[in-house]
């Protein structure tokens, strides 16, 4: 005990040492664990036709996830794993580990060539879209269609110039969609214009086109966010992606509206409305989905309380009810737990 | 045994002292952090040129100059809030500040108040940035849920105004020229 100690605060004091002679910043530590509730209204968990939150009637684990970042002068990393279904099995890149393995969130160096300019290479959280994996980065705990369906991550090269605080840009060559290594080669282009208009609203005009899901296409995206007042916020994704081969089901294009309301220090309360429609492809029809989730945020210290009603509609019934038949409503209710740190 | 009471021990008295200290209220009950300091050696120019050095150059940043008279100096900045766990932690949020300096002949004072506190938020990216626009002041009474969390917030801002402050006082007491001669000198090994 005594050398282990020994060992923790002679390394604690080197690393000080270490900060006071250079330019570098501490090693930053932050992460997250998540766990839920759910409980299907037609006891059915095949009526979960997004990502996540897949149980019913169970407490399931979400994920842990563990991020490290530091950043010496000019340059930094960011180092993200996560263990759990949520990081593991459903988050798509681990199938050659039967969804054993755990999954990397993000792992990428940064070099900050000019206060203005930077360039990223490595494994990153998806620059497309409005909701992302780790459960800390989105209001509601249930997903959106267009995120299930849009890339998760991506792995390449990408430069981004800042012009000012209220504009900025990025351009980047890219895998495939969700793989470590490229299956089809560097073979997509992707972009980002970020604007900010006012003090409050950010908006992000994405596109990316090369392999993703479903063979070659090209998805445009906007993703914005305004905090309109200090308890009002708005915020819409918007999204259009098609696969070059028409005749390859995948194409799709939908929007999901977020309004939130803080009604007190601690407690937010949210709404989600999304259309999501998937487009015909040869002999496969076109299909709809509108969905209204319903959620609360309730923040203590560093947990939040997630409490959320879902209710998904699809004149195609693609649904189950409560005897096993094809059903046009699906709907749930979930508590989630998150803890960051 | 020992060493894990001792580590426990050195850690409360860390906690505990932090805790002790907070910010004073002004005239229009809001957070203040309010020095006067005697400068007998210093005269007016001298300090506002090391005041503007201090927030055009050292702090250029996070601080931005607003309005300089032949006495005082009046800016905008932000500050770091952090969540340290011994060595490592990471950013929690920014509280930004409204920074006054007044100069009389042997002695000045500067304050900070006009405190907005800023949440951060860990992004796709797995960076830290701000969650919001719109700061909340940092003498607000919180609701019972988020009272612990708050609490921890006041400490670490007084405790990284209390740095800002001291190492603001210790920048006005040097002399810069000086201190620039003496990085030039050379060791020479051939004569000992």
């Amino acid at each position: 005990m005594k050398k282990l100690l020994t060992a923790i605060f002679t390394m604690a004091s080197t690393t000080c040492a270490l900060a006071q002679e250079t330019t570098s910043s501490p090693l930053e530590i932050s992460g997250s664990v998540d766990t839920y509730f759910k409980y299907d209204f037609a006891k059915n968990p095949l009526n979960a036709k997004t990502s996540f939150v897949t149980d019913h009637n169970s407490v399931s684990l979400g994920m842990i996830d563990i991020a490290l970042k530091k950043k010496t002068g000019k340059a930094s990393f960011v180092g993200e794993l996560s263990f759990g279904p949520r990081g593991q099995s459903q988050s798509i890149p681990d199938a050659a580990a039967g969804g054993s393995s755990f999954n990397i969130q993000n792992l990428y160096v940064n070099y900050d060539f000019t206060d203005e300019f930077s360039m990223t290479a490595g494994y990153m959280g998806t620059f497309i879209g409005y909701e992302v994996i780790s459960p800390v980065g989105n209001f509601n705990y249930s997903t959106s269609y267009l995120f299930t369906n849009g890339p998760f991550q991506n792995a390449g090269i990408k430069a981004t110039y800042k012009f000012s605080d209220k504009v900025s840009l990025m351009a980047g060559v890219f895998n495939d969609w969700n793989v470590y290594s490229a299956t089809r080669g560097v073979s997509a282009v992707g972009g980002q214009l970020m604007v900010a208009p006012v003090e409050g609203w950010t908006a992000y005009i994405n596109a990316l086109s090369g392999a993703g899901f479903g063979g070659y296409g090209t998805i445009v995206d906007l993703t914005t966010s305004y905090q309109i007042t200090e308890k009002f916020k708005l915020g819409l994704n918007a999204a259009n992606y098609d696969i070059k081969d028409s005749s390859v089901p995948g194409s799709y294009a939908g929007a999901a509206l977020y309004p939130q309301y803080a009604v007190a220090d601690a407690v937010t309360i949210g709404l989600r409305g999304e259309y999501f429609k998937v487009k015909a492809a040869g002999a496969v029809p076109e299909t709809a989905f509108t969905a209204v989730t319903l959620t609360a945020n309730i923040k203590s210290g560093g947990l939040t309380f997630i409490p959320e009603v879902r209710l998904d509609h699809n004149s195609d019934k693609p649904f189950f009810n409560k005897s096993g038949a094809a059903a046009p409503n699906g709907g749930q209710f979930s508590l989630a737990a998150v803890y960051a740190f | 045994m020992k060493y894990i009471l001792f580590c426990f021990l050195a850690i409360s008295s860390v906690t505990l002292s932090a805790q002790q200290k907070q910010f004073s209220k002004d005239d229009n009950g809001k957070f203040i952090y309010y020095q006067v300091v005697d400068s007998q050696l210093l005269n007016k120019d001298t300090l506002l040129q090391r005041v503007k050095s201090f927030v055009n150059v050292v702090y250029k940043k996070s601080m931005a100059q607003q309005t300089v008279t032949d006495s005082s100096v009046l800016a905008k900045g932000t500050m770091v809030i952090d969540k340290t766990i011994l060595v490592a932690g990471h950013p929690s949020g920014e509280v930004s500040y409204n920074f006054v300096f007044e100069a009389r002949q042997g002695k000045y004072r500067f304050w900070l108040t006009d405190m907005l506190f800023i949440p951060y938020q860990r992004d796709r990216y797995g960076n830290f940035v701000p969650a919001t626009t719109i700061g909340v002041p940092l003498e607000r009474t919180p609701g019972k849920l988020g009272a612990g969390a708050w609490k921890d917030i006041l400490s670490s801002a007084y405790n990284k105004v209390e740095k800002f402050g001291d190492e603001f006082k210790k920048y006005l007491a040097t002399n810069k020229l000086d201190k620039t001669k003496k990085k030039a000198e050379t060791i020479s090994t051939k004569k000992w």
